[in-house]
């Protein structure tokens, strides 16, 4: 048996499947494929599957991963991108399978490539957009309202911010890092809103999951 | 696909999933290099839509031409319609994301007719003049087909076609005569005058309807040479009948979630408020190896690993223990689990549970209809009460502590003593429970009593009868809260639930309705008036006065009693089953008589003219 971890690009009508639908369209996938994996042996035997990082609905990723085992030690992985993707939706691509290196658990920060423009046509150029976010980000500090188990909190997000680069181009595109995984999960929506809600326009963000990373900056593997 | 500028609206509504198409199963083409365009619209949402069968294999039917592209269309929510209304979208098909208005046909299924003010809105989100008359040109032509086709009369004014029965033959030879008038430059009358002339095609525009004084149908008259009966389409041979090897396999968790295949079409019974029972007739059933066969292709191909068999009565399959074995003998190894919903009461076995037992034990459900025996026989459901008591035994044996009971009130010749041994057979229910020495151990059962609202629907014995008055219906209601308080019944093993009675006045009024009601569904469309099925956006207020308005009295077709010899608004469509044998069967409810079912006896209900299926099995 083989701890094994596959990583699939996520994009398209597929950005709109929630991750519990994600699970199931992974598990069909599996059954299709014929691919013989560990299934769990309880009252309720189904075959078993993990994601390391849930993606939020409406998110693209370039990064996306899902663990499970393989029953058969001398299964080979390398074909299994091939027989998965035959069995899945146009935008779901697995593109890479190994063992797995690191433990969900090592996961420690994420990149988001982000594209923003005003939900009304029109209604701010990108060079403003551009302007303002730049100025936003640049605040000493940003507090925004973050739902917790315990209520709403107040949150400063500043701190969390790892990383944030405007792309070049006419678009108010721009990289940005923040905290993920099971301990402490920043979602790039806190900042985007914050910011809409700070320059008063509805705004429309196109979100892409551009790297998963660990505490050593190492790509999650 | 979905048009672009739909992207920023996405997450602005729930569950998107619903409005992007991209799943696996869907069939893309070049939409130059095919000849006719067929919008498939289901009248409701994605999830509802998606859980039907028929859209399956009409649209695997449709797309295995290679000169027709079939694309689905649902109703969008409320707050995607807001959306595209505010954003000048017009309704498009989950394809290619074009526009309704791009298609050669929209086709609608009529599954139930809380249903029909969905197609009015939907035509107006695409773009789609709602009246026939007021589309011109050889394109755009609206069609309809599924159960509520037997009755269309309601929504004459909004649909050129109606196919009646079976589609699968029907559907293509329209499409072929359509394909052959776009060619040869034909009008749209001309093509309507020719599809009218292909049998289980009904063209309502042909045909004139005449009114007596008191409201009534003189008659109605066709004109153009249609035919004066429109005979139902049937697929005689199951076997050889189209069915899809893949399905459209949905991205987002949809009602049910799961391969279907059926296993006969028809039923039996003859239970004589069942319009199913009727309309579906002669029984057909398909091959044990045909069945396991297409199963197990689509299970492959669509990756469920749960298959449910679908007919009107699963236990009325003659070779159903063989046929769950044959299934079993591929499904248990591919970890594919069976489900056979519709058991009959009567059908229920140790053989099949042991056949359809998983380790997940939901409850089982069984429909005595009603509570008496005097009632069951009237209404033909042939079902005792010792065989109920001895299925619930054999099922507790079996573990489950579960039972779920549906039952209708309102029924012809119901009284309130009926009415009363609805919760007292449920009694008897968890007392039977109590007695069985098996029991599970250290749990408690349950029984749900539901109790729905009977609707007198077309072509059955009981289309004629009146539907109890709303007043009557809640009077009924109480009647059982107060018999369960009577007999001490605890609320905790015994819950009843009952469907509000507005929705199935509504019903009943459009399930027998005349063409007159055409205004009424128009009136109700310019008030807003839609997703009726839904109780976050039903009103019978709103429908009250849409009627009102129109000078209409909807108790005329809901609450009247009709004579036999009273022309009804759908005599000129012909599903097999002749008024005289469905008055026969009136008439014995009246004495409380029970039928046999067709494999005992044949009641001569005028099918056997189809010259197979159950008719002409060996006895």
């Amino acid at each position: 048996m083989k701890n094994v971890r596959v990583f699939y690009r996520k994009f398209g009508s597929c950005k709109y499947i929630s991750h519990l639908d994600t699970n199931r369209v992974m598990l069909r996938a599996i059954g299709k494929s014929g691919l013989n994996i560990w299934r769990t042996e309880g009252f309720n035997q189904h075959a078993y599957i993990t994601f390391a990082l849930p993606l939020s609905l409406g998110f693209g990723s370039e990064c996306e991963s899902m663990d499970f085992r393989v029953l058969d030690d001398n299964e080979d992985l390398s074909a299994i991108p091939d027989r998965l993707n035959s069995c899945l939706p146009e935008g779901i691509r697995v593109f890479r399978c190994a063992e797995s290196v690191h433990k969900p658990a090592a996961i420690d920060s994420a990149k988001y490539a982000v594209s923003l423009e005003p939900m009304t046509e029109g209604e701010i150029s990108f060079e403003e957009l551009k302007q303002k976010l730049t100025a936003f980000v640049d605040l000493p500090e940003i507090i925004v309202q973050k739902k917790t188990k315990k209520g709403m909190k107040d949150v400063d997000l500043k701190p969390y911010i790892l990383s944030f680069e405007i792309r070049e181009g006419e678009k108010a595109a721009f990289d940005l890092t923040l905290p993920a995984g099971s301990t402490l999960n920043i979602n790039p929506n806190l900042l985007i809103n914050a910011f809409a809600d700070s320059i008063g326009i509805e705004l429309y963000a196109d979100i892409t999951r551009v790297g998963i990373f660990t505490k050593d900056g190492e790509d999650f593997a | 696909m979905y048009p672009a500028k739909v992207e920023k609206l996405l997450l602005k509504v729930q569950k998107p999933g619903r409005y992007v198409g991209g799943e696996l199963g869907e069939v893309i083409k070049d939409k130059r290099e095919v000849d006719v365009r067929f919008a498939f619209c289901f009248p409701d949402t994605y999830e509802i839509g998606m859980s039907h069968l028929g859209i399956k294999i009409l649209y695997s039917l449709f797309n295995e031409k290679p000169y027709i592209w079939c694309e689905r269309v649902f109703a969008p929510w409320i707050d995607m319609e807001e959306e595209m209304r505010a954003h000048d979208i017009p309704l498009w098909a989950l394809e290619s994301g074009d526009p309704l208005s791009d298609f050669d046909f929209i086709g609608f299924t009529l599954q139930y007719e809380l249903s029909y003010s969905n197609i009015l809105n939907m035509l107006e989100l695409g773009n789609i003049p709602l009246l026939s008359k007021d589309r011109h040109d050889l394109k755009h032509i609206v069609v309809a087909g599924g159960p509520c086709a037997c009755n269309p009369e309601p929504i004459t004014d909004f649909i050129d076609i109606f196919f009646l029965g079976d589609g699968e033959e029907v559907d293509l030879e329209v499409m072929e005569l359509y394909r052959e008038c776009k060619k040869d430059g034909k009008s749209r009358e001309e093509f309507l005058r020719l599809a009218s002339q292909i049998k289980g095609v009904y063209v309502p525009s042909l045909y004139d309807v005449s009114y007596h004084d008191d409201g009534t149908i003189e008659s109605v008259t066709p004109r153009d040479n249609a035919p004066a009966v429109i005979e139902k389409r049937v697929m005689m041979n199951m076997d050889e009948s189209y069915y899809p090897d893949n399905f459209v396999v949905p991205n987002i968790e949809i009602v049910h979630d799961r391969a279907v295949q059926e296993i006969f079409r028809g039923c039996i019974r003859g239970c004589r408020f069942c319009q199913a029972g009727f309309l579906y007739r002669p029984v057909r059933e398909k091959s044990v190896e045909c069945i396991s066969e297409q199963c197990h292709a689509l299970c492959r191909n669509t990756g469920y690993d749960e298959v449910s068999l679908s007919s009107l009565s699963s236990s009325d399959y003659t070779q159903v223990v063989p046929l769950l074995r044959e299934l079993n003998s591929w499904a248990k190894p591919e970890n594919v689990s069976l489900s056979l919903p519709s058991l009959r009461v009567d059908g229920f076995s140790d053989d099949i549970l042991n056949e359809i037992k998983t380790v997940r034990k939901s409850g089982l459900t069984f429909a005595p209809e009603a509570g008496s025996q005097r009632l069951r026989n009237a209404i033909n459901k042939n079902v005792f009460e010792d065989e109920l008591m001895n299925t619930c035994r054999v099922a507790f044996e079996g573990g489950y502590t579960t039972v779920k009971l549906y039952f209708m009130i309102g029924l012809p010749t119901e009284t309130m003593d009926d009415v009363a041994q609805i919760p007292l057979l449920g009694k008897k229910v968890l007392d039977t429970f109590y007695s069985t020495p098996n029991r599970p151990k250290g749990k408690s059962p349950r029984v749900t009593v539901s109790a729905s609202s009977f609707v007198p629907k077309p072509f059955t014995p009981f289309q004629w009868e009146p539907q109890d008055t709303m007043d009557l219906l809640r009077e009924k209601q109480q009647h059982i809260k107060q018999t369960m308080i009577d007999n001490h019944i605890s609320p905790g093993k015994m819950s009843y639930n009952y469907h509000d009675s507005d929705t199935s006045y509504l019903e009943a009024v459009f399930a027998r309705g005349d063409r007159r009601l055409n205004a009424v569904m128009l009136e109700a469309h310019k008030r807003g008036i839609r997703f009726d099925g839904w109780n976050d956006c039903f009103s019978l207020q709103n429908w009250l006065e849409a009627f009102e308005a129109c000078g209409i009295d909807p108790a005329f077709y809901a609450n009247r009693r009709r004579s036999f010899d009273e022309v009804l608004p759908w005599d000129h469509l012909d599903y097999g089953v002749t008024k005289e044998f469905l008055r026969r069967e009136c008439e014995r409810a009246y004495s409380s008589e029970a039928s046999p079912n067709c494999r005992e006896k044949c009641l001569g209900c005028g099918c056997t003219k189809y010259k197979g299926g159950v008719c002409y099995e060996k006895r």
